[in-house]
């Protein structure tokens, strides 16, 4: 798998803060994972203390169509 | 214990069956059998399509059909003996006839275009065919040889084509004639007339050949043996004749049929014998249902059918088929397939090692309620082979635990937080204990508790009481494990209790707890004692269904309503009642697994009923209210205690919880005391809609604002103004968005995801 292929990216385009650090969320590296399979993907993170932002129409959207065909695997 | 997640990359299989076990139960399954006409006859033609495709007016399409099954279909219609007619199942009716099958042929042969087109073009073969003597047999294997492709001769006395059809179907009216005629003098066979058949000439001219039919008259002519019974092959002459016993039209067609059979394996210097599969006519298995038959007598065939008389015969046929169990399964109508084909697909999609299983979602979503096995006449039983399937996929770790991990946890729930076993104060053993269920403290935590005050109070020797789950849940997941540790834990119970009898108020309970103890239905202790104080004794008109649970148990069934006869229930009973009835959507846990199957099937079970809805199962209670229909527990009747609308699935936790500690308290005089939140914690209304679509519970809210509490990671959502924040509990990350002040936290949504999510 290419290491730097995405599958699904957003930008917080300054519209998210961590309210914990004060600071933007930014666009960076994240992994999906489940069941053993891992899906690189780039979301809304604080570049400081690493929260990951999962949007609800993400969970509800790709992540769960995803966790379905997996768990079908 | 704990459920972890599994691997999509271990490959592992078991298989589900051997091949004789897969057979024994496709076998029961006579939904594909041939109709009883179709059956009867030798040329296996399919009398009931011919009868469907005429009753609809299509007489082109079913001609077509009679045109594929033999050459001169014309012949065949006019002169065919019709075993099929005699074993129309519509005979067996009081004042009822069986459909005219010959005379809808006869009709579809007049009325039906004949098919036009050259049909694919066809090489013809290298082996060559010639064919002695004019009889019917003679002439239809001619024409079965030259539809085969083989170069065909046909050596003949008669003068011409019509001296020849008048000797082979000599039977045959003016107009039919003319057509045979015409279709004889269309087929491509070099026919020699005039030809004097001595057994020299015969002799000579077979060499010629590859292949060779002869008639009975040539036959004893070359004096040849008879020929064998089933190949109809000559060894010593090397010619294909029909057997002494052969007579009659439909049998000439038959042997004609048969030789070319052997044509076909000589042609390619096999033995006539071998492949031949199955020949002839056969008994059929099928089932087919009477019991709506209304009594009705044949057209009659003044010459030859109209199309509209035609069509009114084939209209009589009632098309035999065995659909006795999808009539009364939605899991079955929804898949649209019948038990052997489910079992296949079932049986394959566990035999997967690597790649998609797209059956998953139907092994999970049966009911497991065994109705297939009462409304097939062989008594199919779907039920054990999708459990099975369960049970294979979790040994192999193919069984994804999104679909049972919500309800495993309840019964984790039920028999932790929310278990209470206990003896009757003042008794260290007793003679009886009261086993509610899961779903009766969740859904009607106060008929609960008056059916025990009742039990104690008018049943001597002590009555304990055991708040629980059985095990259902985690037997129907195929989790047989924790369905083991439940029954020790259970068992332990009532061993603590010295070995008491069960009241039971469930009959999925008294089934699963069968083997721990002796267990009784607490309408049983109802009916013995007798209603207590206050009971009503005029409910009026309600509709009882029965529960899957007590599928086989006539005893419970009968005590039900005779109890509820008592309250003055004017019973109705739904059109599939008794053994018969369909489970609600609740068994099997296929509401979890697929809502929108459980949906269907607590539809298909309220079919056309209205007014009260009369269960003695809760999750049949829970599910026909949840469905919109006014639905009650016989206890909430017995008892006063009607629930109302059913509680949602944190509430049926907090009544769970509520009600263990109210006997703790008020019985046992033990307070169990609740810290109280220190914060405060509202929930809107549009975010417990969402939770409760999506099986989040109040608790996993409070664990993530807990959590929120603690750590204070939360995300900003600069234009709305609201806070994001998320914990992760077990497999699943929970999401919660809401406002934060002085006080507390106000959610507004709610989400979840089972995927794990780190940075890179």
């Amino acid at each position: 798998m290419d290491e730097q292929k995405s599958y699904y990216v957003i930008d917080p385009e300054g519209k998210l803060t961590c309210h914990k650090c004060g600071v933007p969320l930014v666009k960076a590296n994240a992994v999906f994972g489940y069941l053993d399979n891992a899906f690189p993907v780039e979301l809304p993170v604080c570049p400081k203390c690493g929260f990951v932002y999962v949007p609800e129409d993400l969970a509800l959207g790709k992540v769960l169509s995803v966790e379905k065909v997996l768990e079908d695997k | 214990m704990d459920f972890t997640e599994r691997s999509t990359r271990a490959y592992r299989t078991k298989m589900l069956y051997t091949k004789e076990e897969l057979a024994a139960r496709e076998s029961l399954c006579v939904h594909e059998q041939p109709a009883f006409c179709t059956a009867a006859c030798p040329l296996r033609l399919d009398a009931r399509e011919l009868t469907r495709l005429t009753a609809e007016g299509d007489f082109s399409a079913a001609r077509a059909m009679l045109e594929r099954a033999a050459p001169f279909a014309r012949i065949l219609a006019a002169g065919c003996e019709h075993p099929c007619t005699e074993k129309c199942r519509l005979n067996e009716v009081p004042g009822c006839e069986g459909v005219n099958i010959p005379a809808l042929e006869r009709a579809t042969m007049r009325h039906g275009q004949k098919r036009t087109g050259r049909g694919l073009l066809r090489f013809k073969k290298k082996k060559t065919a010639a064919v002695f003597g004019a009889e019917l047999f003679t002439l239809v294997v001619a024409a079965e040889l030259a539809g085969k492709s083989y170069p065909t001769a046909f050596y003949v006395a008669e003068p011409d084509a019509e001296g020849l059809l008048s000797r082979c179907a000599p039977f045959l009216g003016e107009e039919d004639f003319s057509a045979a005629l015409d279709e004889l003098k269309s087929l491509d066979i070099a026919v020699s007339y005039g030809c004097e058949l001595t057994r020299e000439f015969i002799a000579a001219e077979r060499e010629k050949y590859d292949l060779a039919a002869v008639s009975r008259e040539c036959l004893a002519a070359l004096d040849a043996w008879e020929p064998d019974g089933v190949t109809l092959y000559c060894e010593g002459a090397r010619v294909l004749a029909r057997p002494r016993d052969g007579e009659g039209v439909l049998r000439a067609f038959y042997d004609a049929r048969r030789a070319g059979v052997s044509a076909d394996r000589l042609a390619q210097g096999m033995s006539p014998a071998n492949s031949r599969g199955e020949e002839g006519a056969m008994e059929s298995r099928l089932y087919t249902d009477l019991s709506a038959v209304k009594p009705s007598q044949s057209v009659q065939e003044n010459g030859a059918y109209t199309p509209e008389e035609a069509q009114t015969e084939a209209q009589r046929c009632i098309q035999c088929e065995c659909v006795e169990c999808i009539k009364g399964c939605a899991w079955m109508q929804h898949y649209g397939k019948f038990p052997r084909v489910l079992t296949r697909e079932i049986y394959n999609n566990v035999g997967i090692i690597m790649g998609d299983h797209m059956f998953n979602g139907a092994i999970n979503s049966c009911a497991l309620c065994k109705q297939c096995t009462v409304t097939c006449p062989n008594g199919y039983d779907m039920a054990e082979i999708c459990l099975s399937a369960r049970r294979n996929m979790v040994a192999t770790g193919k069984m994804s635990l999104a679909v049972h991990e919500f309800a495993l946890y309840d019964q984790l729930f039920s028999n932790g937080e929310a278990f209470l076993a206990r003896a009757q104060p003042g008794f260290e053993s007793c003679e009886y204990v009261f086993f509610p269920g899961c779903q009766a403290g969740a859904d009607a935590p106060e008929a609960v508790w008056r059916c025990y005050a009742d039990l104690r109070a008018r049943l001597g020797g002590g009555v304990g009481i055991i708040l629980g789950c059985c095990g259902i849940m985690s037997h129907w997941a195929g989790r047989e494990e924790l369905y083991e540790e439940t029954r020790a834990q259970l068992a332990a119970a009532l061993e603590a209790m010295g070995r008491p009898k069960i009241i039971t108020a469930c009959p999925t309970c008294a089934g699963a707890l069968s083997g721990l103890g002796e267990c009784v239905g607490v309408w049983d202790v109802l009916l013995s004692l007798g209603l207590p104080e206050g009971a009503p004794s005029a409910c009026g008109a309600v509709t009882l269904h029965d529960a899957c649970g007590a599928r086989g148990d006539g005893h419970t069934q009968r005590a039900v309503r005779e109890l509820a006869a008592r309250l003055g229930c004017e019973v109705t009973e739904p059109e599939y009642s008794g053994d018969r009835a369909p489970c609600c959507g609740y068994g099997g846990l296929a509401g979890y697994a697929k809502p929108e199957v459980a949906k269907e099937m607590t539809e298909l079970a309220l079919r056309g009923a209205s007014g009260v809805q009369l269960t003695y199962c809760m999750g049949c209670r829970d599910r026909y209210a949840r469905a919109g229909a006014e639905s009650v527990h016989i206890l909430e009747l017995v008892y006063g205690a009607g629930a109302g609308s059913p509680p949602g699935i944190s509430e049926k936790r907090r009544n769970r919880l509520e009600l263990r500690r109210r006997l703790l308290r008020e019985l046992w005089g033990e307070d169990e005391m609740q810290k109280p939140l220190d914060f405060r914690l509202d929930i809107t209304d549009e975010a417990r809609a969402l939770m409760e679509e999506r099986m989040i519970l109040d608790t996993d809210v409070l664990s993530v604002m807990r959590h929120y509490r603690e750590s204070g990671e939360a995300v900003l959502e600069n234009d709305t103004g609201l806070l994001v924040t998320r914990h992760r509990i077990g497999n699943v990350t929970f999401w919660c968005k809401f406002t934060e002040d002085e006080s507390g936290y106000t959610v507004v949504r709610a989400y979840s995801h089972r995927m794990t999510i780190e940075t890179r």
